[in-house]
């Protein structure tokens, strides 16, 4: 039993009585409809003989088919409530761990991949119980079926498997496989997609134009190759549903048919007769039950996947309050990634620039600062606590982070910031970040939905700024968080960082001459170790670290 | 009988998808109406349809006869070769069968395309004319095409199930009129009674439905707006706030999944009643029928026809109606939503002259917020060379976009040569915004764009200085992949573009900020040279420095004035011109 099989049943434990209703209704509905046709056609015999057995019978029937009837109707709920219920379970399992082992999670599965595990793979995983009995509940009639037809009549069994051998034989000459036709029908969609998807891109274009009508016909010139390949797949579809549709109406002509003979010869009475036809044909589906034990597999597989998540260690956190001070970072020996930073102390209250060429490691620094990544060698202390002994709301309330390419979460443009709805900290930390402005000019101010705010890249930054300077009380750090604004508004939002009235320590990566010379001290980063720290104006004298600054975008 | 085994689960079909995030509009009576449209739109498919459906529905038919003539005058009365040739018809009836539904699928799919190419029309029409400032971001409207396939699959499901029982429940019901009149009392009112039970439902059915599409397309969004956040989540130590959301999401699909299992348990019930309970009354009612003369045979072949036809039929509609119907009905909803009939088209004028003016014109992006232009007038004399100056977010654009008139303003009115910009003809602006539009097509296509057909390519590739992107990338004829353009190739075949036609008015919208300064310079220059009114929205303060005049935004603020004059007056064009400077390096 692997970790994903543990995971299921534990979810299905947990699921309220649902899996035992599904339980029950399954196995009583699997034999109910076994017995059913040997029922009737035992009842039809007696009711032809006008045996006074007869009303006996029939309410045994009547009161079997209820039965069914109510199963297969219980079941249904049973399955649909139980999945939901396995479903969500899981699900918010795999969501909560994922935010507690924080980015780490998307450094070993894609974003994409994270959904679909915890969406779709969740949800198949959910299934399990269902699958079980689903297959159950088909596998127990169509193979006890076959059992009640050997025993009505060997020879009808061997009539429905020699039919079987022979209607795929004739069915396979007569339609050849189709070949994977879809591909061809996918692409002609992509096309149509892209071609829409660079009309829309060039919508101001086309709208001064007035050329949306050619647009739309020039988007849609593959629409007759669209076409082609979609009759394609409709006649593959035609195809195959002939070849599943015949197999079962011959095997029940064919059981008649031979069964008709021996109730000719008087070896089968007509009850007999009936039942036989109604267990070939339940009997013949055999093949087709088969399949749901693929889906039993499916969702084993999902619930591996789904496994491999809840496998990922959590980032633990500490139990230490921090003690008050004035936001001073040090660090103490630390590597990290390739990145040697050794001893280096950011005073509290003061501003630091990072510098360097790309990939000289200053996100990395950014990141370690306020622990977004551990060291694999020495501390980062905030105040003099170790930043892994800091609780989770410390650390967090503690530093604020912003970054070059800022994703923002939450509903509306308000929350997104992270402050309280018309919160007086979060008008304030939007003005200060120059975003204040163009959020009041939305269809809804800060109540704007986000998915309803087209953002530029400035604008987005902007909005990440603010959100730092919400949140973070001791430190910020600005992980190369203004390079897209044009240089009024960075030489606008710099201010307001300079001059923070609230003195956090700031710990700023750039590209910006502007931003280094402004600082109180530059720690400059060179080929993965710190090359040297101080005023800016001291370093300036060194031509390689003017050099670090003819490099980057115009 | 074995009801077909039901698509597990509430859900319906796959779940947690990705799907457009489009909210459902309000009931939109257009929706329905195409289905019937593209129904009988080819009266000739119809009736192929109708007339494969008629040998489909031939074994439904034969089936009770076949069996009882098979037992009465064959196996029962040791005529065994009767018996056989009766179901030897039979297995013939359902070859014949098979024939007719691969026909009935393939005129239904006759009918199904056609339908896939209105609806993707009418998503792409709808898309591309819709007025700029409604528009949901590009990739969602991409993605509403791909609801288009759903209503299209679920279009042929519906059209193919309600086709097969009607036709079935006709033959059915014929058969057994023929066979034994009798068992039509035994059989049609409860089946009727799943039948009207299952319908009833139905309504509830398509709303539970509705509502557990829309919880599971809100947390499939919330999921992966978390899993693209999680570093900024940890880092603003939002996870809490993100926990709350998510367990609220994932509790609200889970009741509506709940919820949907339970109708989808009324029409199971509503199956079961219709195919079971006339076997029971039809056992029930046998001494009677024996009573009235019928034989032994003729109680099976009513038997078969329950279990092999009606039951199964039912089994069918209400998969077709219960699950593609009401899928049917949502994404018609969605894409009708989603690209709703355009506005009609003013009639266009043609301007007299080029001069522009904006009349106290305010605009704003809601009705809340507050506005990027305030009573704003401005007088562009014909021939004028302006640029548009401000940091980001002034309004440079949406000024421009007034201008051009592909938006309108809220208050006051923008005139071209006296006509307001909305009404004015197409070939009297022409409008270069920074995200050059590039298509899939030949370079000359795209140059000729504005003027199709126009031959004089070479002057204006010339005066923008275009000449070697124009060998580079293989002359006139060669077809252009827009994503394997640079962002600067792309502006110069746009300004090219433009420089082709006559329009007396030109407005670049931060159409350079891609080329590299000698190129913006020949190109403004170009521009200027050719006559008319140009105005620049600049990117760099140099193109302030080439036009006659300047206005500065800055907020709803505007100053004028030539470029000297706004550096005396204006402490903000002061410092814009101080920083927009090459940063000093040594």
């Amino acid at each position: 039993m692997g970790p994903g099989d543990r995971l299921v049943a534990d979810a299905v434990r947990r699921c309220g009585p649902w899996p035992a209703v599904l339980a029950v209704t399954a196995v009583a509905g699997a034999a109910g409809e076994l017995a059913v046709p040997f029922l009737v056609g035992r009842t039809l015999d007696l009711l032809l003989a006008r045996s006074s057995g007869a009303a006996t019978a029939l309410v045994l029937c009547a009161g079997v088919v209820a039965v069914v009837v109510l199963c297969e109707s219980l079941g249904g709920w049973a399955r649909g409530a139980s999945s939901a219920y396995a479903a969500a379970r899981l699900r918010l399992g795999v969501l909560r761990h994922v935010l507690g082992v924080g980015r780490a999670a998307t450094r070993r599965f894609p974003e994409g991949d994270l959904v679909t595990r915890a969406g779709l793979n969740a949800e198949e995983a959910g299934r399990a119980p269902e699958t079980v009995t689903g297959a159950l509940a088909l596998l127990v009639p169509t193979a006890g079926a076959l059992v009640a037809l050997t025993l009505i009549h060997p020879l009808l069994t061997l009539t429905l498997g020699a039919g079987i051998v022979l209607i795929v034989f004739v069915l396979r000459a007569f339609l050849r496989a189709t070949t994977v036709i879809s591909g061809g029908y996918q692409e002609v969609q992509g096309e149509i997609a892209a071609r829409l998807v660079d009309a829309l891109d060039g919508a101001r274009t086309i709208a001064a134009a007035g050329t949306a009508g050619q647009e739309a016909r020039r988007v849609l010139a593959p629409l007759p190759r669209l076409r082609a390949h979609g009759m394609a797949l409709w006649r593959a579809n035609a195809a195959a549903g002939v070849r599943s549709g015949l197999m079962i109406p011959l095997l029940e002509v064919a059981v008649l048919a031979a069964g008709g003979l021996m109730l000719a010869a008087g070896r089968l009475t007509v009850g007999d007769l009936y039942a036989a036809a109604r267990y070939a044909a339940l009997g013949a589906a055999l093949s087709t039950s088969l399949g749901y034990i693929g889906g039993l597999a499916r969702a084993r597989a999902a619930a591996a996947r789904v496994a491999d998540v809840l496998a990922l260690p959590p980032v633990s956190y500490g139990t230490r309050p921090l003690p008050s001070g004035p936001g001073t970072v040090e660090f103490r020996d630390v590597a990290a990634n390739g990145l040697t930073v050794g001893d280096l102390t950011i005073p509290g209250g003061t501003v630091t620039a990072v510098v360097g060429r790309s990939g000289s490691g200053k996100s990395l620094l950014a990141a370690l600062a306020g622990r977004l990544t551990d060291p694999e060698r020495g501390d980062v202390l905030l105040d003099g606590v170790p930043l892994r002994e800091l609780t989770r709301d410390g650390l967090r309330s503690a530093i604020g982070y912003a970054f070059e390419r800022p994703v923002l979460v939450g509903d509306t443009v308000g929350e997104a910031i992270g402050a309280v709805p018309g919160s007086q900290a979060g008008r304030e930390a939007a003005v200060a970040a120059r975003a204040d402005g163009f959020v009041r000019r939305l269809p809804a101010g800060y109540d704007t939905p986000l998915a309803e705010t087209p953002m530029s890249g400035g604008e987005r930054q902007r909005l990440g700024l603010a959100r730092a300077f919400a949140r973070g009380d001791r430190v910020l750090v600005l992980d190369d968080a203004t390079s897209s604004l044009d240089t009024v508004t960075e030489r606008e939002v710099s201010r307001a960082l300079t001059g923070d009235p609230r003195g956090r320590t700031r710990l700023i990566t750039a590209h910006r001459l502007a931003t280094a010379a402004r600082a109180d001290q530059v720690v400059w980063l060179d080929e993965g170790r710190v090359r040297a720290a101080g005023p800016h104006d001291a370093l300036w004298r060194d031509p390689a670290y003017r050099a670090v600054f003819q490099e980057g975008p115009p | 009988m074995t009801p077909a085994p039901d698509v597990p689960a509430a859900p319906d079909g796959p779940s947690v998808s990705d799907g457009p995030s489009i909210p459902d509009g309000p009931s939109i009576p257009g929706a329905p109406a195409g289905f019937w449209r593209a129904l009988v739109r080819e009266p000739r498919r119809l009736v192929a349809i109708l007339l494969w459906s008629v040998l489909e529905a031939a074994p439904a038919f034969l089936v009770g006869h076949a069996v009882a003539r098979a037992i009465e005058d064959g196996f029962a009365r040791a005529r065994p070769l009767t018996g056989l040739a009766w179901l030897a018809a039979l297995g013939l009836a359902w070859l014949v069968s098979a024939v007719g539904a691969r026909q009935v699928v393939l005129a239904v799919a006759a009918v199904a395309e056609p339908f896939r190419d209105d609806l993707l029309t009418r998503v792409v029409q709808g898309a591309l004319r819709r007025p700029l400032a409604e528009r949901p971001d590009s990739a969602a409207t991409a993605r509403a095409g791909l609801q288009v396939e759903l209503a299209r699959d679920a279009f042929a499901a519906v059209v193919t199930t309600v086709r097969g029982f009607a036709f079935t429940l006709v033959s059915v019901v014929l058969g057994l009129l023929t066979l034994a009149p009798g068992t039509l009392v035994l059989v049609l009112p409860p089946f009727a009674a799943g039948l009207a039970f299952f319908l009833a439902s139905l309504p509830a059915l398509a709303r539970r439905q509705r509502a557990f599409l829309l919880a599971d397309e809100e947390l499939a969004r919330s999921m992966t707006a978390t899993a693209t956040g999680l570093r900024d989540i940890e880092a603003c130590g939002l996870a809490d706030r993100e926990d709350e959301r998510l367990a609220r999401q994932v509790g609200a699909q889970r009741d509506a999944a709940r919820a949907l299992a339970r109708v989808t348990s009324v029409r199971t019930a509503a199956l079961a009643v219709g195919g079971w309970l006339p076997v029971v009354l039809l056992l029930a009612g046998t001494p009677w029928l024996l009573d009235g003369g019928a034989g032994p045979g003729v109680i099976v072949g009513a038997l078969a026809y329950v279990t092999q036809s009606l039951a199964p039929a039912l089994g069918g509609l209400v998969q077709g109606l219960g699950v593609s119907g009401v899928r049917l009905v949502a994404t018609l909803r969605r894409i009708a939503a989603a690209a709703p009939p355009p506005p009609p088209a003013p009639p266009r004028v043609r301007p007299a002259g080029a001069d522009v003016a904006l009349r106290s014109v305010t605009f704003s992006y809601g009705p809340h917020s507050a506005p990027v232009l305030d009573r704003l007038d401005l007088a562009v004399p014909e021939g004028e060379h302006l640029a548009v100056v401000g940091p980001s977010g002034a309004g440079k654009s949406t000024l421009a976009a007034l201008l051009s008139g592909i938006l309108p303003p809220g208050e006051g009115e923008v005139l071209i040569g006296g006509v307001p910009a909305g009404r004015a003809d197409p070939a009297a602006r022409v409008l270069i915004p920074q995200e050059a539009y590039v298509f899939r097509g030949t370079l000359r296509d795209n140059l000729a764009y504005l003027v199709p057909g126009s031959g004089g390519l070479d002057g204006s590739v010339a005066a923008l200085g275009a000449g070697e992107l124009v060998e580079s990338l293989g002359g006139y004829d060669a077809t252009l992949d827009p994503a394997a353009l640079s962002a600067g190739q792309r502006q110069l075949i746009a300004l090219v573009r433009a420089h082709l036609t006559e329009a007396p008015l030109v407005i670049l919208d931060e159409a350079t900020c891609h080329l590299d300064p000698a190129a913006e310079a020949l190109a403004e220059n170009a521009f200027a040279a050719r006559g008319g009114t140009l105005i620049v929205v600049a990117h760099r303060l140099t193109s302030a420095l080439r036009a006659r005049r300047v206005l500065l935004m800055d907020g709803p603020r505007i100053t004028i004035g030539t470029h000297d004059e706004l550096i005396r007056v204006s402490p903000l064009y002061a410092d814009l011109a101080g920083h927009w400077q090459p940063e000093p390096v040594s």
